[in-house]
């Protein structure tokens, strides 16, 4: 279980940098409330797409400069679990954490199988998002 | 239709709006809901299909529905722009998605539409002869009316 975080920088790295976070959202909501959590942690937002192709297209212009993908299931035009195939295809070692609300079992034990790292259901809690994270970067 | 299907949608909305919007959460008593009846200004319809087919109505007037979003985002917000529609949609996703789970828990195997919301001061809701429930709930940010209407198949 999460304690009260007192310390305000696992977003950064050793090197002193930030990790990359590319957020894939169809909800503004949920992108907005994913970039306070993780920027209050010192974590750089370095993009945000609206749906899976334009996740797909903004993670290929950014790599290898992107850490992490949170990515969203269920999204218009190419969802979370295609944009999730696509982008390992591109890049095996991507590192990407599924957003899904509950009722989607299914569909987040697929996307382990197919290699997403981790998983996050919403609504968003700040302790939980940010344990899934370091979590996942650091599997 | 069996109070069984209606509970997960109450209950659900309640652990949510709990959450997220406000503690004060007080459900009133539920009625049947007429065929057609005038939606309160914001309306976001979610279908279900599959072993059971049918749809969940959350309805609120415009005001609830800003301060509702506003609450949720920590911010003041005054008009119904993409943040407020997606905060509003994602709640509706939140609340069903939970209940979803604990109806295929119990057995029922059935999919949810994305959450349509539908804005407008004339909006009429057609029951379809389906016998539809109606659950109010208060907030300190106004009234929430949640309809289920459910079938078997």
């Amino acid at each position: 279980m999460s304690g009260e975080r007192e310390e305000h920088n696992q977003g950064i790295k050793k090197d002193g940098t930030p990790y990359k976070v590319l957020l894939v959202d169809d909800s503004v909501f949920i992108r907005k409330q994913l970039a306070q959590i993780l920027t209050s942690e010192g974590y750089e937002i370095v993009g945000q797409a609206n749906d899976g192709v334009e996740g797909v297209d903004l993670y290929k212009k950014l790599a290898p400069n992107v850490d992490m993908v949170t990515m969203d299931i269920t999204m218009p035009n190419l969802d979370g679990i295609s944009a999730l195939e696509q982008i390992l295809a591109f890049d095996k070692k991507a590192k990407i954490i599924m957003i899904t609300a509950l009722g989607k079992e299914e569909l987040v034990r697929k996307s382990l199988m197919i290699g997403a790292k981790n998983y996050i259901v919403k609504p968003l809690d700040r302790n939980k998002v940010l344990d899934r994270i370091i979590s996942a970067l650091t599997k | 239709m069996r109070v069984e299907y209606v509970n997960p949608f109450v209950e659900s909305a309640i652990q949510v709006l709990s959450s997220t919007v406000s503690e004060y959460v007080k459900r009133e008593e539920l009625f049947l809901r007429p065929k057609m009846c005038p939606a309160m200004g914001v309306t976001v319809i979610v279908g279900l299909a599959g072993q059971i087919s049918g749809r969940v109505i959350i309805d609120m007037s415009r005001e609830t529905g800003l301060k509702i979003a506003s609450t949720m985002n920590d911010e003041t917000l005054t008009e119904y722009d993409e943040l407020v529609v997606s905060t509003i949609t994602e709640l509706a996703n939140m609340i069903t998605g939970k209940a979803v789970t604990w109806l295929t828990e119990l057995g029922f195997q059935f999919d949810i539409t994305p959450p349509a919301l539908f804005i407008g001061d004339n909006i009429q809701i057609s029951g379809n002869n389906v016998e539809v429930m109606v659950v109010p709930i208060e907030l300190p940010q106004g009234r929430l009316e949640i309809s289920i209407g459910i079938k078997e198949k």
